[in-house]
């Protein structure tokens, strides 16, 4: 990194100086200085590098300065690259990094067994939500598909798609006559994890219960196929369909799966991306994406301790709309922001084994 | 660095060469620090203003290739995208994301700006058709068109994504299911999609030149018949209506039951290095600031990405109901497949060949693989989509000192592309070069067809290697054309410079028909024949 950052300082100095042999030479003892002084400030050298392979949606975490500062004080300098959850659990070379950071519980379990990690850390968790609009809402309520409470019916919500049901065909609508399916909005299940918690959500309540069999996995699949297939194309990354539902608005998206966490996040911001009218709806019964650390090595470990146990790191990671595990941090920042949510989340599943669900999404893909 | 300086000094020199433009989608040179080497569509080029002043800001500089859709999309698949560029930027990932061999090439993107593919129609055409009160669907405008109520041009769903856009969104609209496409699906709808094309009177490879025909030819320029609206994107549209070239300004269409957008996702590309990583992410974070935004918007005509920049009172229609887009490359593949051979009018395509002695050698036999990548030769992405199409009547008009005898063809069964595909490996080059009096012959031949079928979208490609040597000259031509009666002195005809053509003279025969020259000085007569396709 740091080389890089020398070079082009070399290059870009050269060309303004014309490059003659004694600017050179001069050049070289400022470039020694610029570097050294960098560095002094930025990474001290008694920061022990800890370097993890992280779900995407908490690089804005890690990435941030107050972030970066906290693990200092405990001797760490985090460094992460990002992947998708189930990459991590299957394509990502583990043997470079000290810990594994996947955005769900059956991605950590999966890994967990195959390097046999002793324990693992769940330091904060987001449920899956639905974001939508206002009007939306006022439809669907209609539907009884919404309840009071924010809540999204999913069961209610499977007859409306087992029936191919259309916007523009929900009696009395004026404001979303749209000529297309009612479904939400999810991200490619062949690529991301939240559509993989989708797929939880939705097998569980199409099943009856948790899907553990064969039998009970192909009893589900064309309800829950249905789901994805019909959507047509779908993004591959989870911030695609949620940024579309930010700018693109209620046309493109009315409806989009997400982490309770993006919500939140962006009202902390305070960059006027949540307008009026956009709210969210709790699926009943949702799941919880549970971020979960597996340690790889030793100081793997540490990390999971001090996202634990370190109030700071805790404050922080609420701020970036993480549930904590001790849920005050969450709730003082919602309280400070005015983000209507619950306090805790009720309606909560288990998704299924890290096995099925992997069966199931192979089972969707080859129906593309 | 010494040999960073050189390569930079010779991308430079490649990049303002007088040998004419570089073949679509060459490299750019090696990574180098502080730029990002793009291969783009060519609608970026709008925005130059922005980039420079991301350059500014920045220190990055965006160094584009530009290439087709298609041919972008197989570049990254095949992997020889990876080899000369830092990242992809077309109106939108969605085609690529449908190839897993492409797929697993993107990394990270950033959605730039958005733009809507939408009806322009006059405004009194709208009146008219009492579009003016009311807001429209697919469905309404389909009736219009299968009547005749208005003429479109749209530009060819599989060299230009505002065409695919567009086709996409009223099958996907038009199926009612509202779910995304799929053959059934495409089939049920296919009466209706039918009365839709019907009306569609211009076809060009790319949505710049198909916007200057339309203006043409509405300011009575070109000879061909006025077409009353353009399906495109809104930017173009909007950028149309701002220009103020139009005897009267469009009114946007936009159809109540959906459209079909482009993001224009700045996306890198996964084998980039960490430089070309670190300017991506200056670049990226700068354009999606908010002056920045506000700025492309205002330059482009397109919609800001950021939701934090509110739309400026251009955009009429602000919350766009987007119609899904299919998932997966075999349903777009055969609603692009049904479009060419069942869907819109059928092509008549005639062609007037040079094989005179000076064609003998590697120039005749260039001629010959050039015909016969159009009969399924060519597998590549771009070539199954540019190959004779079903229905296709094709006319090869082979000449030297005189024309020989047109042999002509109707594509039903690939035996028909099989036929084709003989008569061009029997092509022989010997003897003079009468380019004009072969030229007229080919009109009298689109005559007789045209007397038999007449609604055809019917063009000329003109292919010679030399200068004029006998028969009629350049001026007995030209009255001849301006003789011609009008459905006939309409049909464009796309002159091919080659070998030691006259330029100016066939610009001169491009202008008159309202035609479009291609140069196969640079590139293969194949190549150029190809992006002809997207023409007929």
């Amino acid at each position: 990194m740091i080389r890089t950052v020398d070079e082009s300082h070399e290059v870009a100095l050269v060309k303004r100086l014309g490059g003659t042999a004694l600017a050179v030479v001069l050049l070289v003892g400022v470039v020694f200085a610029v570097v050294r002084g960098r560095s002094d400030e930025t990474s001290s050298t008694d920061l022990r590098t800890v370097r993890g392979v992280i779900g995407s949606e908490k690089l804005a975490f890690f990435a941030d300065q107050r972030v970066r500062d906290a693990f200092a004080r405990h001797g760490l300098a985090v460094e992460v690259d990002p992947a998708g959850s189930r990459q991590i659990a299957t394509t990502v070379e583990l043997d470079r990094y000290d810990f594994a950071f996947p955005s769900s519980a059956p991605a950590a379990e999966r890994i967990q067994q195959t390097r046999k990690a002793a324990r693992t850390y769940a330091p904060f968790s987001s449920p899956m939500v639905i974001a939508t609009f206002d009007p939306i809402v006022k439809l669907l309520a209609d539907q009884g598909v919404v309840r009071p409470g924010q809540v999204f019916d999913v069961a209610k919500y499977l007859e409306l798609t087992a029936a191919g049901t259309r916007w523009d065909q929900l009696p009395n609508n004026t404001d979303f006559p749209a000529r297309k399916n009612v479904l939400v909005t999810t991200t490619d299940p062949r690529d991301s994890n939240s559509a993989a918690m989708y797929l939880a959500i939705t097998s569980f309540v199409a099943n009856g219960g948790v899907v553990a069999s064969p039998e009970a996995e192909a009893k589900v699949l064309p309800a829950v196929g249905k789901l994805f297939l019909e959507q047509g194309y779908t993004q591959s990354s989870t911030d695609g369909p949620f940024e579309d539902y930010l700018s693109a608005g209620m046309g493109k998206t009315p409806m989009v799966l997400a982490y309770e966490a993006q919500f939140v996040d962006r009202v902390v911001r305070g960059d006027s991306t949540i307008r009026p009218g956009m709210t969210l709806l709790y699926p009943a019964p949702t799941v919880l994406s549970k971020h979960t650390l597996v340690p790889l090595k030793p100081s793997g470990d540490q990390v999971g301790e001090l996202l634990t146990t370190d109030a700071e790191l805790g404050r922080l990671a609420a701020t970036f709309g993480f549930r904590t595990a001790d849920p005050r941090y969450f709730d003082e920042v919602v309280k400070e922001h005015g983000v209507s949510v619950p306090a805790t989340v009720v309606d909560v599943v288990e998704p299924p084994s890290y096995e099925t669900l992997e069966r199931m999404l192979e089972a969707i893909a080859k129906q593309y | 660095m010494i040999r960073r300086a050189l390569i930079g000094v010779a991308a430079v020199a490649l990049l303002t060469g007088c040998s004419g433009d570089p073949p679509a989608g060459s490299p750019v040179g090696e990574a180098r620090p502080g730029v990002l080497r793009v291969l783009a569509g060519s609608e970026l080029t709008d925005m130059a203003p922005v980039l420079e002043e991301a350059a500014k800001a920045t220190g990055v500089r965006v160094e584009f290739s530009y290439t087709g859709t298609l041919d972008g999309a197989e570049s990254v698949a095949n992997g020889t995208a990876e080899q000369g560029f830092d990242a992809v930027w077309f109106s939108s990932n969605r085609y690529l994301e449908l190839l897993p061999e492409a797929a697993k090439r993107l990394g990270r993107p950033t959605k730039v700006m958005s733009s809507p593919v939408v009806l322009g129609l006059p405004a009194s055409k709208v009146r008219e058709l009492g579009w003016d009160a009311k807001r429209v669907g697919w469905a309404e405008i389909a009736d219009a068109a299968g009547q005749k109520r208005f003429t479109y041009g749209m530009t060819d769903p599989s060299t230009s994504n505002s065409g695919f856009s567009a086709l996409v969104g009223i099958a996907s609209a038009l199926t009612g299911s509202g779910s995304a496409l799929d053959a059934a699906a495409i089939t049920s709808v296919a009466p209706e999609l039918k009365d839709f094309f019907s009306a569609q009177t211009l076809s060009a490879g790319s949505s710049g030149w198909l916007s200057e025909a339309y203006q043409r030819r509405a300011r009575g320029e070109d000879p061909g018949a006025r077409v009353d609206g353009l399906l495109n994107y809104e930017s173009v549209l909007l950028s149309v209506n701002a220009a103020n070239v139009l005897p009267e300004p469009l009114t946007l269409v936009y159809p109540n039951d959906g459209v079909v957008t482009a993001d224009y996702p700045l996306t890198l590309l996964g084998s980039a290095g960490e430089d070309a990583r670190g300017s991506y992410d200056r670049l990226t974070a700068h354009l999606r600031s908010p002056d920045a935004q506000r700025r492309i918007s205002e330059v482009t005509g397109r919609r800001p990405a950021s939701p934090e920049v509110q739309l400026d009172g251009r955009f009429a229609v602000r919350d766009l109901v987007e119609l899904p887009f299919p998932g997966s490359g075999a349903a777009v593949d055969g609603l692009v497949t049904a479009y060419f051979d069942q869907l819109r009018r059928p092509s008549r395509t005639l062609y007037v060949l040079d094989t005179s002695g000076s064609m003998e050698g590697e120039r005749i036999d260039g001629l010959r693989q050039a015909v016969i990548g159009l009969t399924g030769a060519d597998t590549t992405l771009s070539g199954r989509f540019s190959k004779f199409h079903g229905r296709e009547q094709v006319t090869l008009l082979p000449f030297n000192g005189a024309p020989e005898s047109p042999r002509e063809f109707t594509v039903t069964t690939d035996a028909d592309l099989g036929r084709i595909k003989s008569a061009a490996e029997g092509l022989g080059a010997r003897g003079g070069t009468a380019i004009y009096s072969s030229l007229r012959q080919g009109y009298d031949v689109l005559r007789a067809q045209s007397a038999a079928d007449q609604d055809r979208f019917t063009s000329i490609v003109l292919m010679t290697d030399g200068e004029n040597t006998s028969g009629d000259g350049f001026d007995d031509f030209a009255a001849f054309h301006d003789g011609l009666e009008p459905a006939l002195r309409g049909v464009p005809v796309f002159p091919v410079l080659f070998g030691e053509s006259a330029a100016d003279e066939m610009g001169r025969v491009a202008s008159m028909s309202g035609g479009k020259v291609f140069d196969a000085r640079s590139r293969t007569l194949a190549e150029a024949f190809k992006e002809i396709r997207g023409y007929q």
